[in-house]
């Protein structure tokens, strides 16, 4: 008689196995049947990493550039021909003034060179001369690269002037100058294509992991057949779950996809430390992400307001994951968010893992941040959800 | 066209937003709230770099020249590194972005007139703020070279150290900043969000009222009535049009009022190119919602087709001029960039249809052939 009672428990377990397991496929057939949904997945997890990466460079490249000569002296042209490629592209002359406001004005140049008359006399007799660049700085980050680099360019060219009249060479060792050796860390080259696919891998991820399992509630909810899963002895974790291991394991696939048909074959984006470790982080942060869309599914009414709301969190989450502003340079209550916000912690976890060859004993605090969020998330959505439904 | 049945169409949509009090207020709320949020918090200054100092050297001068970088605002010091082996974990962990190593001998060297070689290592992850990095890096140590060979040149001259530093400098540089005059990116950015924004909530509330329908079923009430495809399009367009043309205005003033930015233009141009703009971006939610079943899949189509994008290949965050050739053939053929340039021309420039023309002309032939298509699509008759 006393193995009754672990019968019964074993046949409980049972029970509540298969229920799970019933919940799960019928999500994956609710999936499954909307093809253009499923299209679309595809294409956000191939071509659209595919064409963030290969298409987007932050970097100041082949600025339009005009030049308005008024020596036309042979140091002027020295100086033009300094202002090359891979920075600036010479686009030619322009004669007077308005011409180049108008240039600039129809965004056909970035910036003007303005050399002054005189300009190779002065030089040579020793006078101070200046330059003028005329810089279209509405991309304040283009602005400053441009300015920066002309800056170096005419410093350059002056103390080499300055040099050579003083009878002494830059390469000479007699000089007191700092030579200055800089080494870029875990991508060497700067490729923009390895930083853009990722973190676009990652957006995609997100976008999935709120929008996938938020709208198969609120579709039940919106269809009315929360009412049937109400009335059936499944338990809230038991609806709720489901959905969230579904969706979870459909976009790891999608992950997996990503990194092995475009992230490493196109890009070459090397992955230093490893990729289950990779994986793992991933499946915490789409389970905790998930929670967010249960939260928005149980305060929702129907798909339209699921939409709504993760438009109103999803963007910002994007916007503010610290990849484009480093979370030191925003205001207090911002920073305190994107502190909190799962993505800020994810996307420091993936180009640890990937780019530098992090591990979990230095990601630990990011991965701790994850899971702490996920418990917050969990336990206020099925507490609201029960309340809702009792 | 049957103008009653128009507006009893758009009546009716009308009230169904209506009733819907959260949707209602999400839909003013969303594009706000956007603004707000991202305008604040998105700065594409590049500022404040955690960056740590190991000084082999120790003297006075190696000092002098440390504290050029612990005391300028690109730079946040997080103090001085104990040697070399410290900097690759600091890096790793994100404590540090940026790591300068003073050699020893540096005074020695310099005061003797010789080069010293200072290595900077750069955390290369974020390649935009690398490159910035590098770039600042770059302009203290031309400064403070220059500097030394000032007082090199004064000492082996016997000249005032004035006139030593002005015969180094014989080309001075002028920047002169167009458009932009302070290089703030938050006003920067502010016009340019408006362009984000009405590219991503047009279609979103376009596609979710038609599909909604669908779904339901619903539709087949249309299906059944005498309104024609045409009637039905117009009347269930109007209520989003107008909401966000309302949402415009909000933006515009968030933009000007909230945010500073400065308003050159001409409103009596820039009102209808923006009404274009919504008509063209809800024409998108329309293709999007005809091609589509469910309300899930409506959602992800137009995330996809709308925001990924208006960030990408508008020129908000990466300027179309930086952009790769297949890249700038996507940019083209999205209409984001075309109220792009029509945005920064009205707010920075202050210049209008005469300049502006051909990206009017684009817009509107975008609206047409969306709309057109939308319609051609949209069937009574549903085949399945």
């Amino acid at each position: 008689m006393s193995d009754m009672p672990s019968n019964s428990c074993i046949r409980a377990m049972v029970v509540w196995w298969n229920r799970m397991r019933v919940m799960t496929i019928k999500e994956y057939l609710q999936l499954y049947r909307d093809r253009i949904l499923i299209v679309f997945m595809v294409y956000a997890f191939t071509l659209e990493v595919f064409l963030a990466g290969s298409g987007v460079s932050m970097q100041l490249h082949n600025a339009a550039l005009r030049v308005h000569d008024s020596d036309h002296s042979f140091a002027s042209r020295e100086l033009i021909h300094r202002f090359r490629p891979p920075h600036f592209r010479i686009d030619g002359e322009v004669l007077n003034h308005g011409e180049s406001i108008d240039l600039l004005d129809r965004g056909e140049a970035m910036v003007v060179l303005d050399i002054p008359p005189q300009f190779q006399e002065s030089l040579l007799n020793g006078d101070t001369t200046s330059v003028q660049m005329q810089i279209d700085t509405s991309n304040p980050v283009l602005g400053f690269l441009a300015t920066s680099y002309g800056s170096q360019i005419v410093g350059q060219y002056g103390l080499e002037a300055a040099m050579k009249r003083e009878g002494m060479s830059l390469n000479e060792l007699a000089t007191p100058i700092i030579n200055e050796e800089h080494r870029v860390w875990y991508n060497a080259n700067q490729n923009d294509a390895w930083f853009m696919s990722v973190v676009e891998m990652l957006n995609v991820i997100t976008m999935f992991a709120i929008l996938l399992p938020a709208s198969a509630m609120a579709r039940e909810k919106e269809r009315g057949t929360v009412e049937q899963l109400m009335v059936s002895p499944l338990t809230t974790f038991q609806m709720m779950f489901p959905k969230v291991l579904a969706m979870t394991t459909v976009i790891l696939v999608g992950t997996l996809i990503t990194i092995h048909l475009i992230l490493q074959p196109f890009f070459g984006v090397p992955f230093r430390g490893s990729l289950t470790l990779f994986m793992a982080v991933t499946a915490l942060y789409v389970f905790t992400t998930a929670g967010i869309g249960m939260l928005l599914a149980t305060i929702a009414r129907n798909l339209a307001q699921v939409g709504m709301l993760t438009a109103l969190i999803f963007i910002p989450m994007v916007f503010l994951s610290g990849v484009w502003t480093p979370p030191e340079n925003m205001p207090s209550v911002l920073r305190a968010v994107s502190a909190i916000a799962p993505l800020h912690h994810y996307i420091d976890a993936s180009l640890g893992i990937m780019l530098k060859g992090a591990g979990i004993d230095i990601l630990w605090d990011s991965i701790l941040a994850i899971a702490l969020f996920a418990v917050a998330i969990y336990g206020l959505s099925m507490g609201y959800f029960r309340r809702q439904l009792g | 066209m049957n103008v009653h049945r128009v507006a009893a169409t758009a009546s009716k949509e009308w009230r169904e937003i209506v009733r819907d009090r959260l949707f209602l207020a999400l839909t003013f709320l969303v594009p706000t709230s956007l603004m707000l949020v991202v305008g604040y918090g998105l700065s594409l200054d590049v500022e404040d770099i955690p960056l740590a100092i190991v000084d082999r050297d120790g003297t006075n001068l190696s000092r002098e020249y440390a504290h050029r970088f612990i005391d300028s605002r690109y730079f946040d010091f997080k103090g001085y590194a104990l040697d070399r082996h410290a900097l690759p974990l600091l890096l790793a962990d994100n404590k540090v972005r940026a790591a300068i190593i003073i050699p020893e001998n540096f005074q020695k060297e310099l005061m003797a007139g010789r080069p010293i070689v200072v290595q900077t290592l750069i955390d290369g992850t974020l390649p935009s703020r690398a490159q910035t990095t590098k770039g600042y890096v770059l302009a203290m140590n031309t400064a403070f070279t220059s500097e030394m060979l000032a007082m090199f040149i004064s000492k082996k001259r016997g000249i005032p150290l004035g006139q030593a530093a002005r015969s180094l400098r014989p080309v001075k540089f002028e920047a002169r900043y167009l458009y932009n005059q302070s290089m703030r990116s938050d006003w920067a950015l502010a016009p340019r969000l408006i362009m984000v924004i009405l590219m991503m909530t047009p279609p979103f509330y376009t596609a979710l009222g038609i599909v909604r329908e669908k779904e339901r079923g619903s539709i087949y009430n249309i299906y059944s009535s005498t309104v024609s495809r045409f009637e039905f399009l117009v009347g269930k367009l109007i209520p989003y049009v107008g909401i966000s043309s309302a949402n415009a205005v909000i933006l515009w003033l968030i933009a000007t009022q909230l945010f500073g930015a400065p308003f050159k233009g001409s409103l009596l141009f820039f009102i209808p190119a923006t009404l274009l703009y919504i008509i063209c971006t809800t024409g998108l939610g329309l293709v999007v919602s005809v091609m589509v079943r469910t309300q899930v899949a409506a959602m992800v189509v137009t995330f996809i087709v709308t925001v990924i994008p208006s960030m990408l290949y508008s020129g908000v965050i990466v300027p179309i001029s930086s952009l790769s050739e297949t890249a700038q053939v996507t940019a083209h053929a999205l209409p984001a960039m075309y109220y792009t340039n029509i945005i920064v021309g009205a707010f920075m420039k202050g210049v209008g249809l005469r300049e502006l023309w051909p990206d009017v002309l684009v817009l509107a032939i975008y609206a047409t052939v969306l709309l057109t298509l939308g319609y051609r699509m949209f069937h009574k008759r549903p085949s399945t």
